[in-house]
């Protein structure tokens, strides 16, 4: 009798067990193919250190991740997938089944992103995109898929929105890039957003990737009298375009490159040349999103100041090095698992993927929201200018450190030392 | 059944491939590695019916897969509108990737294999450079913006179909692949267009005064190579990731990959792109989970200490310890 009451004791020990488990897990793992070497190795070593960081913030400063009424701490487990396609499914097929993670954290670009989706569908896991930002990424019908990056067409809607605002009379906008997947993604938003605020594209073309030369095209851009211009693809055509424009004279009252303007490289190459130049990023050192923002805009917050990201990051990568866009965005997503795994709570992929539908919050890269399709449309870009060899956040408003310089100086005033300062 | 004991050093290759197959099937988490092992395997035999066989180094050898990508992907996103065709778009895609691999091998052929040693070898990274460039200067098949075509897919499959396709059939199609390149190779072997090969690549002007018409099996050979990379390129590529960007399917590194495979595993054998494939994706798997981003300092010196050591590849220096045993006639 004793013996039967001992195994009815346990068998309802290990029932409890099992039901308890079910609804709060011992700890909930982020699986990640990350991109620690190969072309992508930059990106991916900062995407690590932003996730550890705030992974670190959720366990020690948050206490885990509140299920089932029991607060669970947060594991990260990542592989290096060596910047290869290859790696990628491998990897996420490992992540999945072998090492049984609850959520799996894209590798860094659209080309990686879209690699790894089919086998993230297949198995129906959540799969989070922080490096992606093409946007036909979303137009694929995937259902698992979340994106924190914004899409590559929203890079240059805050240059045209701040252009729009502070100068009514600017009409004339000219759009030359590289011939890239990127740039022309970029430029396809930026157009529609330009028609759709009643500016005149008076200039598009585009140039092919390694360009040594941009004088035939600036001279046809100069002919075209636009009040302002929207540009680049790399860094390296991207000073050539700035340096080429001050050979040829060319000035104007705004002029904003991607992925070169907001490089310290770029200013260092260029020095006073570079003075007013504006470029889009997802995010930067410095920016203003605080619980306070939050409150002011009716957002919840959630996540580390960014002293305190800044402060984890170096922690966490154990190098005195400032974190960038890649770092911020790979964070905030692990904020936004932590707010949709609380929203539904539970780490079922389907009911994270459903809360994270409608989850709508802020923390410090700034503003979070998707589409249906799993798209980010709540992140605004913010535009970096280069005023007096620094770099200042000039738009949105809610994140800016300065004001704009606008319009900048004319190059040969800048030949003579002059530098950019908002009026 | 005369013919039988002649392509019995398919055995062993078959073997790997159908354990392979049983590995990934039945345990769990090995599906995808598999599927990443068989990709290598397939490439290095694809590539060793030319390089192993006439010992010309091809450099822009992923041009050709590139170029099955694109078939592949001009399929799908071109036809997707008849819906009457069905999977028949698919079957049209293969088709498509072995003539655009089997035109671009001919084209670069024609004039490259006049050039040897190092002069064929620029020649053909030439190729490879020029081509992709010319595809987005020239803004052929979408340009530099590529294609995606997953939804083109889910509406000619249907979502369910297509998602199989993606993380299932696919990799099946290249363990088909895979098997096809072994067993052309040892057809070539075994039949009078191996031995034109093995005596070209000894030493070619000995060859031409033997009255070997060398360039014509040197085509031969260059052509199977490269249909076989555009079948490959049309499944591990276009149809297991949908999508094609010009600079992800033109990529120098692949073919690197491909004379390290079968370097690795002994260039010219028909066991070594398989033994290649494997330790090389094994290796790279397993330093990639146990030492995140150090598996490539580690890597690397390995590679050259196996090739220092086993000049003639692993299986190369099987074939060697094995000579005169039973095992001899298996490794080939």
């Amino acid at each position: 009798m004793k013996r039967s009451f001992a195994i009815l004791v346990l068998f309802m020990f290990v029932f409890a067990g099992v039901s308890f488990a079910g609804a709060a897990p011992d700890k909930i793992v982020i699986g990640h193919p990350a991109c620690l070497s190969g072309k992508y190795a930059k990106a991916g070593e900062q995407a690590v250190g932003g996730i550890k960081a705030c992974v670190d913030w959720v366990n020690n400063f948050n206490g885990g991740v509140k299920i089932g009424g029991k607060k669970v701490p947060l594991e990260y487990k990542y592989y290096d997938c060596e910047s290869k396609k290859e790696a990628v499914t491998s990897l996420i097929g490992r992540l999945i089944t072998v090492d049984k993670v609850d959520v799996v954290f894209a590798p860094y670009s659209s080309g990686l992103t879209l690699r790894g989706a089919p086998v993230a569908e297949s198995h129906q896991m959540l799969y989070m995109d922080h490096g992606g930002a093409n946007n036909k990424i979303f137009r694929q019908g995937f259902r698992s898929i979340v994106q924190t990056i914004g899409p590559a067409t929203s890079y240059h809607m805050g240059t045209l929105d701040m252009i729009h605002q502070i100068d009514p009379d600017a009409k004339k906008v000219a759009l030359a890039y590289e011939d890239s997947e990127f740039a022309k993604m970029v430029m396809e938003g930026a157009k529609d957003h330009a028609k759709a605020l009643g500016f005149q594209v008076v200039f598009e073309r585009t140039y092919p990737k390694g360009v040594t030369d941009l004088t035939p095209l600036l001279s046809a851009l100069k002919a075209s009298k636009p009040d302002f211009v929207l540009g680049g693809g790399h860094f390296e055509d991207g000073q050539l375009f700035n340096r080429q424009m001050a050979d040829l004279n060319i000035n104007v009252n705004a002029l904003s490159l991607i992925a070169a303007a907001t490089l310290p490289a770029f200013y260092k190459a260029l020095t006073t040349m570079a003075e007013g130049v504006m470029g889009p990023s997802h995010w930067e050192y410095g920016v203003k999103y605080s619980g306070e923002e939050a409150q002011a805009t009716g957002l919840p917050w959630i996540g580390p100041s960014q002293e305190e990201f800044l402060e984890l990051f170096k922690k966490a990568t154990g190098e005195d090095m400032l974190p960038d866009y890649h770092a911020a965005e790979a964070g905030a997503q692990v904020l936004a698992y932590v707010l949709g795994a609380q929203g539904a709570d539970s780490v079922d992929s389907k009911k994270v993927r459903d809360v994270l539908g409608e989850l709508q919050f802020m923390s410090f890269y700034g503003g979070w929201d998707v589409d249906d399709s799993g798209m980010q449309v709540g992140h605004t870009m913010v535009d970096v200018q280069w005023q007096d060899g620094t770099r200042v956040i000039v738009w949105p408003e809610e994140a800016q450190t300065g004001k704009v310089c606008y319009p900048m100086p004319t190059f040969q005033e800048k030949v003579k030392g002059a530098k950019a300062v908002p009026k | 059944m005369k013919q039988l004991p002649k392509y019995l050093p398919l055995a062993p290759v078959f073997a790997a491939y159908v354990v392979m197959f049983l590995i990934a099937e039945n345990m769990e988490g090995m599906w995808q590695l598999m599927s990443m092992l068989l990709f290598y395997c397939a490439l290095g035999q694809a590539f060793n019916v030319f390089m192993g066989m006439t010992g010309y180094v091809d450099f822009g050898y992923v041009a050709f897969l590139g170029m099955g990508t694109y078939g592949m992907a001009l399929s799908i996103t071109r036809l997707v509108q008849y819906e009457f065709l069905g999977v028949w778009i698919i079957v049209i895609g293969f088709a498509l990737a072995m003539v655009m691999s089997t035109l671009l091998s001919m084209a670069v052929g024609a004039v490259a294999l006049r050039l040897r040693g190092a002069y064929f070898a620029i020649a053909t990274i030439g190729v490879n450079e020029g081509f992709r460039f010319l595809i987005e200067g020239a803004r052929i098949w979408n340009g530099s913006e590529g294609m995606i075509f997953t939804a083109d897919l889910n509406t000619i499959l249907g979502r369910e179909a297509a998602a199989a396709l993606c993380t299932y059939w696919a990799d099946i199609m290249v363990l088909v692949i895979a098997a096809l390149a072994a067993s052309v190779t040892l057809f070539y072997m075994r039949t009078k267009v191996g031995y034109a090969l093995t005596a070209l690549r000894e030493d070619e002007d000995a060859a031409k005064v033997m009255g070997i018409n060398v360039t014509k099996f040197k085509i031969i050979a260059f052509i199977t190579s490269a249909s076989l990379a555009g079948l490959l390129g049309a499944t591990a590529w276009a149809l297991k990731t949908p999508y094609v960007f010009p600079p992800e399917v033109f990529e120098i590194h692949y073919t690197i990959e491909a004379i390290i495979i079968a370097m690795l595993g002994g260039a010219g054998t028909l066991l070594g792109p398989v033994v290649g494939g494997l330790v090389y994706g094994l290796s790279k798997y397993y330093l990639s989970i146990f030492l995140p981003g150090f598996q490539l300092l580690i890597f690397a010196p390995v590679i050259l200490v196996i090739i220092v050591l086993f000049p003639e590849g692993i299986v190369g220096m099987l074939k060697a310890r094995t000579k005169g045993t039973g095992v001899e006639r298996f490794i080939v």
